[in-house]
């Protein structure tokens, strides 16, 4: 499980105006997420543990160097009804696979997209369940973050840093862990790892 | 005084006159470096508001937030003199588009962005260059960048449709995300029949283990009549974890 909490260092993301920092945030909510899915038995990577902002290539890496991973990336919106959240998969992209069957490294994600949105339609109904007003499945969106993933690959967006205070995000972190956790528990046994023809001898 | 501190001192004082001499240089350059891109910014505005008094008024459909806060577009019939040349028509929409909604609420781009230019090429794809603002104003976020970029293709699906895919540059340059979050570096599907746009089907799709492909058929040539983005991606040789 590789698991990204978005932006960091110089990048702080979203901002509300009570300066609530998404940067921030998620790596609470990373903690958070990290501990649901360890009691579930999974092995979790981070792709930052403090203050530091790796790049798009770099978080999608690690999860790129070993096989049968799961890529979750957190933010928090800037928009959205308050007390909902969304899961996002890469839009459709064409298939981009050259003559010898390889996808290129920015295309990686290709591959996986129909891992992907089972994975994220899992975690949508977990999250509709918990937070009222979640939409019942997941969106798509072309998120930079996913295209270079070559994994089932989801981003997890809560709305919204305009909130208040800041406790009002910091409650739904169980609720999201969970839903995390236990969706993608129910995605295991169903991960088959897709290879792309002519890429192994 | 030792001879080494005087030629620090000695150097230092240079340093400070040509500081001192380069300083009123530098700022009327990055005075008139800011001059020069307000007055692009104020060209292209002129260029889009010039209306030319023989064209139709034509209803337009621009797709602004529904206002739900969901995420949401909803689509407002405006009237404009609509050219039908569709470069020219391409900028007339997204400058109203621009200029926003009555309701500011609904504004689904930032008010300070300007379309810079707009080119279109033969085989259909737009190039949209638009000022600095669009990126640093649009608010930072999925579903916010998802919002602007769906409004912009959405509008330009509904009223020009020579248009079918957009490419959005940001003063001049490609850049990797709008606000840190959505792709600017690919294409957009605008003339999709709601392909990309609209949220697509997501029935489960329970997929049988299909057998291991031994050899890797040709692709089929797309055809016309077949819209290319329709068949999903089946990813071949499933292996067990």
């Amino acid at each position: 499980m590789v698991l990204d909490p978005a932006h960091g260092g110089t990048d702080p993301g979203a901002r509300g105006t009570g300066g609530i920092r998404e940067s921030e945030i998620v790596l609470d909510f990373a903690a958070q997420v990290r501990r649901a899915l360890e009691s579930q038995g999974f092995q979790v990577v981070q792709t930052r543990q403090g203050n530091e902002d790796p790049s798009f290539d770099d978080r999608s890496a690690l999860a790129n160097a070993q096989s049968g991973a799961v890529f979750v990336t957190l933010h928090i919106a800037s928009t959205g009804l308050p007390g909902t959240a969304r899961v996002y998969v890469n839009s459709d992209l064409p298939v981009a696979a050259d003559l010898a069957g390889l996808i290129s490294w920015d295309r990686a994600q290709t591959p996986f997209q129909g891992l992907s949105r089972r994975l994220g339609n899992l975690v949508q109904g977990l999250l509709a369940q918990r937070f009222k007003g979640s939409p019942s499945t997941a969106q798509t969106a072309a998120v930079r973050q996913l295209r270079t993933t070559a994994a089932p690959a989801i981003a997890v967006e809560i709305s919204s840093v305009v909130v208040e205070n800041r406790a009002d995000l910091d409650r739904m972190g169980p609720g999201v862990a969970d839903a995390i956790a236990t969706g993608i528990a129910a995605f295991r046994p169903s991960y088959v790892v897709p290879t792309t023809s002519g890429g192994t001898p | 005084m030792a001879r080494w501190i005087r030629w620090v001192v000695g150097i230092l004082c240079v340093l400070v006159i040509v500081g001192a001499i380069y300083f009123p240089i530098l700022r009327r350059r990055l005075r008139a470096a800011a001059k020069l891109q307000q007055q692009t910014a104020e060209q292209a505005r002129r260029e889009l508001t010039q209306v030319d008094p023989g064209e139709p008024r034509i209803k337009a459909k621009l797709f602004w937030a529904s206002g739900n806060g969901d995420g949401t577009l909803m689509d407002s019939t405006v009237e404009l003199p609509l050219s039908s040349d569709p470069v020219l028509r391409s900028k007339q929409v997204l400058n109203t588009l621009l200029a926003g909604p009555v309701d500011a609420d609904l504004r689904t781009l930032p008010p300070d962005a300007v379309l810079l230019a707009l080119y279109l090429l033969p085989n259909g794809t737009a190039i949209a260059d638009f000022s600095e603002p669009l990126a640093t104003a649009t608010p930072s976020g999925i579903q916010s960048e998802q919002m602007a970029v769906d409004s912009i293709t959405r509008t330009l699906e509904a009223n020009v449709p020579k248009v079918q895919r957009l490419k959005i540059l940001i003063h001049g340059q490609e850049v990797e995300t709008l606000a840190g979050h959505l792709d600017l570096t690919g294409t957009f599907l605008v003339n999709t029949k709601g392909t990309l746009v609209a949220p697509v089907a997501t029935a489960p799709v329970v997929t049988p283990p299909t057998p291991p492909n031994a050899e890797k058929p040709a692709a089929p040539a797309p055809t016309a009549d077949k819209p290319a983005a329709a068949p999903a991606t089946k990813p071949s040789s499933p292996k067990r974890v």
